[in-house]
Formats: structure tokens, C-alpha cells, sequence
């Protein structure tokens, strides 16, 4: 890998670059990769700030949405100033000033079955904090056919799941799990 | 997730690949349960029927129990807020039920309605008097709607249901309610 870091990098991530299991070599993988993050909200924005200021070298995030006031108790990549704005800019606004050394890319649109494939293509991991179920199947589905991992996540009231969907690297995938939606009456909303 | 995702990407450590991390932040569990790949799965399995991306919404939208329900015209049922606030104010006799949640009712509610949350409201159709004038209202206007449904099932006639909830009463009756 002919990624270098520069002299700013390597002062910005000293505290990993000091960790063995990191080190130099796993602080260019970080610069060297690609990571899409879908939806900037709950789950999203800890992310996006979070990977953003590890050093992702470049991060992708797609969001339709605007910022409102009642997204912002816990959705922390945004300010009470940026109620109305595309929450796409207002979170790329918080990781740039994080850290400015990564590149940001913003997809405000949703997920579609006409624009997964192309999108997925250009990434190594697939993130998912999405809000919905049919974005979720389509994440899913979609990392399958590009054959990326899939982060997964998702919180309701008090309770969360984690896992991680590979099945071309030996996991489950969504599916696997659940087979097809709740019934939508009773997704709470 | 953002541990995942760098674990991923720098190969080191254990991700959670086939295995679900559950966590309850209320007793502040967490739990690891194994996951394997379900070889009847119908994207990743031995025998896959989804060879391309679908149409999602209708995915998710299709498994909705389609059940079938007495056509109800909503322009007979429900009233705006303007004309729900003009009805209180002339001091006719009648019941007004807020079908919302506890916790809602306690951000903001419309007396002198009374508490008959959605989630219960089978309990207190018997203590209804289907000869008063019944007013509900939500928080947008839906869960009203079902509610009424419900009445009108049980042979209730005289029925009104407030047109966007007390979103709408508190954005165009009363600015000083609170909104969530
Ligand atoms: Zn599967």
C-alpha cells in the first residue's frame, strides 16, 4: 500500500499509531478506506463523528432528511442552529470541524433500489443507521449483491442490536435472521 | 458499530460477524447470542429467490394484514380544530376522549377530556353513553380515526373526531400548548 500519512495525520493519531494492534500500518487502511454510512440520525451521527475523527479517509453518508429540533436530543451531529437544514450538510459541517483532513462525501437522497448497486460499489463497508425497514432490506440485499459487510444496528426505546452481515465472509445476513417485515401496524413509528 | 467498522477495515480482533450483540440499557445487559447463515435463506441461502433488488416498499408494505373495514367518509366524521374549540365553548353536554398515551397526555392535553389511551380502549366502551355527543382526538389525527371505527362498530352514532389532533388544535388554537 503506497498510502503515506502525513506529518499532521501522524500528530492527529499518535494515540493510535502508539497502539500495537494499529500501528502506522493499520492508521493507512483507516486513510485508505472507504466507508458509506446510511442515515445521519440517531445511530448515524455518533457514527459519522466518530469515524470521521478515527480517520476514515473518506466517508460517505446518505440522508434524505432535514434536521428538526426534536431529532436533536439524540441526535448529536446537530446544532439548534441547523434545525431546517439537510442533515447531510449539517452533520459533513460537525466531522470537518472535527477533523478536517478527511474527505466527506454527502448523498442527500434516499436509498433506492436504482441508486444502491452504483453507491455500494464505491465503498469497502456498508454502515447501517437507518429508521426503516424497507431501507433495511434494501441495505441488506444490496451489500449482498456488491459483496460488502454490512455494519448493522438498531435501537428500540431501551434495547439495541449490533451484529455485523458478511455472508460472503461466512456470516448471516439480514434475512437470515428475519425473513420478511413486521406487519406495518405494528412498527412503531 | 463504529468499533465494527474499524475492525473491519484494519483486520484485527474478533468482529461480530455471526454473532448478535443485544444490549437493555434499562437493566444494562448485554448478551451475545450466536448467529449462523440460514441455508433457506431466500437472499444468501443454498436455494436464493431474490437474484436482484426488489421493490422494498411493497415488501414491506404487502405483509400488512389487509383487513377489510367498514368505508368510513372522513369529511362527515371529522370537525377542525376551530370548530372542536367553538363546540367546547358553548357549553353543550358531551364526552371528549383523548385516545393518546399516558405519557403524552401528561405533555399537554384538552379538558375536560378524559384518558381512554388506543392501546386500552376495548375497556371503556362499556362505560360510554352512545345517546351523548362523543368527541375524540390523537396526536395527529389517526388513532382517533380507529378509535371512532371501533365505536361506530358497536352500533355508536354520534361521533366526531378532531381533524389533525392536538398538533394541529395546538398550532392553530392554542400557540401556548406545548408541541412533540
Ligand atoms: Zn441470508
Amino acid at each position: 500500500m503506497d498510502i503515506q500519512l502525513t506529518n499532521d495525520e501522524i500528530g492527529r493519531y499518535s494515540r493510535h499509531l502508539t497502539l500495537p494492534q494499529v500501528g502506522m500500518a493499520g492508521q493507512k487502511k483507516m486513510k485508505a478506506a472507504r466507508v458509506l454510512l446510511i442515515g445521519a440520525g440517531g445511530l448515524g451521527s455518533p457514527l459519522g463523528l466518530y469515524l470521521g475523527a478515527a480517520g476514515i479517509g473518506h466517508l460517505g453518508i446518505m440522508d434524505h432528511d432535514t434536521v428538526d429540533v426534536s431529532n436533536l436530543h439524540r441526535q448529536v451531529a446537530h446544532g439548534t442552529k441547523d434545525a431546517g437544514r439537510p442533515k447531510v450538510e449539517s452533520i459533513k459541517d460537525t466531522i470537518t470541524n472535527i477533523n478536517p483532513l478527511i474527505e466527506v462525501t454527502t448523498y442527500q437522497e434516499r436509498l433506492t433500489r436504482d441508486n444502491a448497486l452504483r453507491i455500494f460499489q464505491d465503498y469497502d463497508v456498508i454502515v447501517d443507521g437507518s429508521d426503516n425497514f424497507a431501507t433495511r432490506y434494501l441495505t441488506n440485499d444490496a451489500a449482498f449483491f456488491a459483496q460488502k459487510p454490512l455494519v448493522y444496528g438498531s435501537i428500540f426505546m431501551f434495547e439495541g442490536q449490533i451484529t455485523v452481515f458478511h455472508p460472503h465472509g461466512g456470516g448471516p445476513c439480514y434475512r437470515c435472521l428475519y425473513s420478511s417485515p413486521p406487519p406495518a401496524a405494528l412498527v412503531p413509528s | 458499530m463504529a468499533t465494527e467498522t474499524v475492525k473491519l477495515i484494519m483486520g484485527i480482533g474478533k468482529t461480530l460477524t455471526g454473532r448478535l450483540l443485544l444490549f437493555d440499557a434499562l437493566r444494562m445487559s448485554f448478551k451475545d447470542v450466536k448467529l449462523k447463515r440460514n441455508t433457506d435463506c431466500e437472499l444468501c441461502g443454498d436455494k436464493p429467490s431474490i437474484k436482484e433488488l426488489i421493490d422494498y416498499v411493497a415488501f414491506c408494505d404487502v405483509q400488512m394484514p389487509k383487513v377489510k373495514e367498514p368505508e368510513l367518509n372522513l369529511a362527515e366524521v371529522e370537525i377542525s380544530p376551530q370548530e372542536f374549540r367553538g363546540i367546547l365553548d358553548s357549553g353543550k353536554k358531551l364526552t371528549v376522549l383523548d385516545v393518546r398515551e399516558p405519557f403524552e397526555w401528561d405533555i399537554a392535553h384538552i379538558p375536560p377530556a378524559r384518558l381512554t389511551p388506543l392501546s386500552q380502549f376495548d375497556n371503556f366502551i362499556a362505560e360510554l353513553n352512545p345517546e351523548e355527543d362523543i368527541y375524540l382526538y390523537c396526536y395527529k389525527g389517526k388513532r382517533s380515526i380507529t378509535a371512532l371505527k371501533k365505536l361506530k362498530a358497536k352500533g355508536f352514532t354520534k361521533l366526531k373526531s378532531v381533524a389533525g389532533g392536538i398538533d394541529r388544535y395546538a398550532q392553530e388554537v392554542d400557540p401556548d400548548m406545548p408541541r412533540y
